[in-house]
C-alpha cells in the first residue's frame, strides 16, 4: 500500500494541482498497486515517515501565508523524512517554501523551510506561458511540457535542476534551468499539471516510492499514447 | 462638448462600417475609436437613458441574465440599449451606445442594460452611474488573466462602495455576492433557491469560498446548491444567507424546458423557461427580480422570460436527423461542472463532443480542466456512447477523461473540427451534447448550422403561464 499525502488540498488547489495526485494514483491503480490518499489540512496530524509520496502545491497569497505558518511547524519531521528518501513533488509556492527564503520587492526576507539550498526573489515581470523542458529520467533525455505562472525567480545554486528549458522561462528566465532535484525531492514551476502529461516522471516517482519501501520497482508498461500526444502538441507549437 | 461627441460618434460609426465591410470581428473597435476622440463619449451617451442604467456583473451567466432582463423590459414596452455578447469591456460598452446613437449623438431609450466584465466594472461605473446592479455569482475564472478571486470580488465591492444610490440585486445563495449589501451599505433585493431543488445531487467539486467574507471563520452549510452556493452561516460574526425576497422552489425539467414556482412579495407564480440548467434558474430569478423592481407586472415578466431563447452556446439546441444536439459554452470549472450535471440529467443515451482551445480569449492555461469533476462523469458514463475531443488542446481533454476513469475505448481525438462534430452527431446516442470553449464556439456553431437545423423550442409538457 502506497500512501499519498496531499498537503493542504483545501488551500492549495489552484491551477488544477490535484491533477498531479490523480495521475500518481491512477497510474498505481492501473498496475494493481494499492494506494491510499491522505488529505492533510492545517492543524491536522501527519507522520511524514509513514508517507510514500508527498505533494505540495501552490496557492494564492492569502492561502499561501496560512499554509506557510502551519508548514513551518512541521519542518523537523519533514526534513528528516526527506533526508531518509521521502518522494516529494513541490510545485511553485511549495517549491519556493522548501528553499531558504523569499526576498520581496521591498527587500524583506520571508524565511522558508530551509530544507533545500535555494532561494527565490520577487521579479519585476510575471513569467507566464507554456514551457518545454528536457529532463534526464533514468539516464534518458525526456521532453516534458507544462504551464508556468510565477513572479518569483528561483536560484538553485549547486542543486541539480529538473531540466533544461527548451521553451519558456523556467526558474528565473536567466540561467536556462527549470526546477530542482534533491534526493527524492522534485521541484518545478510547471503546474500545468505536471504529472498527467509527463508520465515518465510520474512512473519515476512511483518507482522511487516503491524502492524506499524495499518493494519490487518493475512497473508494468502502460499505453501512454494520449500522454505523449498531449506533450507533442506543445512541442510542435514551440519547437520548430 | 456636443461637437466633440458628434465627431467621435461619426468616426466610430465609420469604423464600425469599415470593420463590417472587411469582415473583422472586433465588436469593440467603434468604442476604441470613439473613446480616443472623446473621453466623455460613454458618460454623455449613457446619461441619456431616461429611466436609468442597469448593470449585470459576476462570473457566470452575465450574457444570459442580460438577455433575460432585456426580454422582460421589452415585454414591459420599454425601449432599451443593450450591449452584445462578449462586448463587456469598457470599449464594448461604449460601442453599444454608439450603435444606438443617432448622428447628433442622441439616444432614445428608457433603460440601458449592460453586462460588464468584473475587471472592467470599476472603470465602467466610474463613467456610467447605474441605478440597479445585478451580481449573480463569483467563481474562479481564467486566473492567468484576472489573478485571484479575492481581488475580483474586492474590485467590484470597492467600485460599488464609491457609487451612490445603487440598488443591488444579489444572489442570496452565494456568500461572496450576498456580502455586497453590508460591505457597500447599499439597499439590496435578494433572490435564491429553496433547498433540495435538484435531483442530480450536484457534483462534489471544489468550493470557492469556505470562509466567511467578513470574519474569516469557516462557514457552516445546511445544504449546497452547487459550488459555494447554498445555505451558509458563520458562527463567528453571525453572517448568514439572507432570506431571499424572490425565491424559487418546485423546480422541474421537461424536454429542453424547465420551470419552477417563484414567490415574490405579495404572490407566487409559475416561471417557465425554454432552456435547462440549474444555473439558468438563477439567471431567470435575477431577471425576475429586476422586472419586479421596475414595477413591471408579474404576468409581463413571465411572458418576457418565456420568450427568452438561449444565446449562442447557452444550451442552444439543434436537430440532426430527429435527434437533439445541444451546444454548451464552457469557460471555467464551475460552468463545466454544471454543464456535466445538466448532461447527466438528460434521459437516454448520448454522444459527447468536447472542444478545448487555448487562445487568449479561452485562457492560455488549460489547467482548469483538472479542476473540473470529470470523475463524476466517469462514474455515470454508462449512458454515454462515446467522447470525441477536438480543438487546439483536444489531446489534453482526452487525457483528462482518461485519468478521470472514462474507458479508453470510449475516447477519441479528432483534430478536424467538422469531422469531429460529424462523428459525434452520427453516434448511436439519442442526444448529442457539445461542449466548447470560447474561441471554438463560433466554429462549432457554424458547422452545426450546416449539418443540423436550429430548434424552435416549444412549451409542450409544461403548464401554461398564468
Amino acid at each position: 500500500m502506497l500512501k499519498v499525502c496531499h498537503l493542504y488540498p483545501d488551500l492549495l488547489n489552484l491551477y488544477g494541482d490535484r491533477g498531479n495526485i490523480i495521475a500518481f494514483v491512477q497510474r498505481c491503480r492501473w498496475r494493481g498497486i494499492p494506494v491510499e490518499v491522505l488529505e492533510v489540512n492545517i492543524g491536522e496530524q501527519v507522520d511524514f515517515a509513514d508517507v510514500d509520496f508527498l505533494f505540495l502545491g501552490g496557492g494564492s497569497d492569502r492561502e499561501q501565508n496560512l499554509m506557510a505558518a502551519d508548514l513551518l511547524k512541521r519542518k523537523a519531521s519533514l526534513q528528516q523524512a526527506i533526508e531518509e528518501g521521502l518522494v516529494v513533488l513541490a510545485i511553485c509556492g511549495g517549491y519556493q517554501m522548501l528553499g531558504q527564503y523569499y526576498l520581496t520587492h521591498e527587500g524583506k526576507q520571508i524565511p522558508g523551510l530551509g530544507i533545500l539550498n535555494l532561494y527565490t526573489r520577487a521579479g519585476q515581470q510575471r513569467l507566464i506561458g507554456n514551457v518545454i523542458i528536457e529532463a534526464n529520467i533514468n539516464g534518458q533525455p525526456v521532453k516534458m511540457a507544462g504551464f508556468e505562472n510565477h513572479s518569483g525567480q528561483t536560484f538553485i545554486g549547486d542543486l541539480e535542476p529538473l531540466g533544461k528549458v527548451l521553451s519558456g522561462f523556467g526558474n528565473n528566465g536567466q540561467d536556462g534551468y527549470e526546477g530542482a532535484r534533491y534526493k527524492n525531492v522534485f521541484c518545478s514551476y510547471l503546474h500545468g499539471p505536471l504529472l498527467p502529461k509527463n508520465s515518465k516522471l510520474t512512473d519515476l516517482l512511483i518507482s522511487l516510492a516503491l524502492q524506499r519501501r524495499g518493494m519490487d520497482i518493475t512497473l508494468t508498461p502502460l499505453n501512454d499514447d494520449l500522454e505523449n500526444s498531449a506533450v507533442e502538441v506543445i512541442v510542435k507549437r514551440y519547437l520548430k | 462638448m456636443r461637437i466633440r461627441l458628434i465627431m467621435a460618434i461619426w468616426a466610430a460609426k465609420l469604423a464600425a462600417f469599415l470593420s463590417q465591410k472587411f469582415g473583422w470581428k472586433g465588436s469593440s473597435l467603434p468604442g476604441v475609436v470613439a473613446r480616443k476622440l472623446y473621453q466623455g463619449t460613454l458618460r454623455d451617451l449613457a446619461s441619456q437613458a431616461r429611466k436609468g442604467v442597469i448593470m449585470v456583473t459576476g462570473t457566470n451567466g452575465k450574457t444570459t441574465t442580460n438577455n433575460m432582463i432585456a426580454n422582460v423590459i421589452k415585454a414591459g414596452g420599454f425601449r432599451i440599449v443593450v450591449n452584445q455578447e462578449g462586448a463587456n469591456l469598457i470599449t464594448g460598452v461604449t460601442a453599444a451606445f454608439v450603435r444606438y446613437a443617432n448622428w447628433l449623438g442622441r439616444i432614445n431609450c428608457d433603460y440601458a442594460l449592460l453586462e460588464v466584465d468584473e475587471a472592467s466594472f470599476p472603470k465602467v461605473v466610474n463613467e456610467v452611474k447605474p441605478r440597479i446592479v445585478v451580481v449573480n455569482n463569483f467563481f474562479r475564472d481564467q486566473l492567468d488573466r484576472y489573478g485571484e478571486l479575492d481581488k475580483t470580488v474586492q474590485l467590484v465591492r470597492d467600485a460599488l462602495k464609491s457609487s451612490p444610490n445603487v440598488h443591488l440585486v444579489l444572489n442570496a445563495d452565494d456568500p461572496l455576492v450576498a456580502q455586497m449589501q453590508s460591505t457597500t451599505g447599499h439597499q439590496a433585493t435578494y433572490f435564491g433557491l429553496a433547498s433540495n431543488q435538484r435531483n442530480d445531487g450536484g457534483t462534489k467539486q471544489t468550493r470557492e469560498s469556505r470562509f466567511c467574507p467578513h470574519c474569516g471563520q469557516e462557514l457552516h452549510y445546511d445544504y449546497y446548491q452547487y459550488s459555494q452556493l447554498g445555505a451558509y452561516s458563520c458562527n463567528g460574526c453571525g453572517f448568514r444567507r439572507p432570506q431571499p425576497d424572490i425565491a424559487a422552489d418546485e423546480v422541474e425539467t421537461a424536454g429542453t424546458m424547465s420551470r419552477c414556482r417563484v414567490s415574490y412579495p405579495g404572490g407566487a407564480a409559475i416561471l417557465s423557461l425554454k432552456t435547462q440548467g440549474f444555473y439558468n434558474l438563477y439567471n431567470a430569478l435575477a431577471a425576475f427580480t429586476v422586472g419586479h423592481l421596475l414595477e413591471i407586472t408579474t404576468e409581463t415578466i413571465l411572458v418576457g422570460l418565456l420568450n427568452y431563447t438561449p444565446a449562442i452556446g447557452r444550451m442552444e439546441t439543434f436537430i440532426y436527423k430527429n435527434k437533439p444536439a445541444i451546444l454548451n459554452l464552457v469557460k471555467n470549472p464551475t460552468g463545466y461542472n454544471e454543464g456535466l450535471a445538466t448532461l447527466l440529467n438528460i434521459k437516454g443515451t448520448k454522444n459527447v463532443f468536447m472542444a478545448v482551445n487555448d487562445n487568449d480569449a479561452d485562457g492560455r492555461d488549460i489547467s482548469w480542466l483538472w479542476d473540473v469533476d470529470f470523475e463524476y462523469l466517469a462514474e455515470h458514463h454508462h449512458n454515454i456512447e462515446g467522447f470525441v475531443c477536438s480543438g487546439l488542446r483536444g489531446e489534453e481533454m482526452a487525457l483528462r477523461l482518461k485519468y478521470a476513469g472514462v474507458p479508453l475505448e470510449k475516447i477519441s481525438v479528432i483534430k478536424d473540427m467538422e469531422q469531429a462534430i460529424k462523428e459525434a452527431l452520427k453516434g448511436p446516442g439519442q442526444t448529442t451534447y457539445l461542449f466548447s470553449t470560447y474561441t471554438a464556439l463560433w466554429a462549432t456553431q457554424k458547422i452545426l448550422l450546416g449539418l443540423a437545423d436550429k430548434e424552435v423550442p416549444h412549451a409542450q409538457g409544461l403548464s401554461s403561464v398564468s
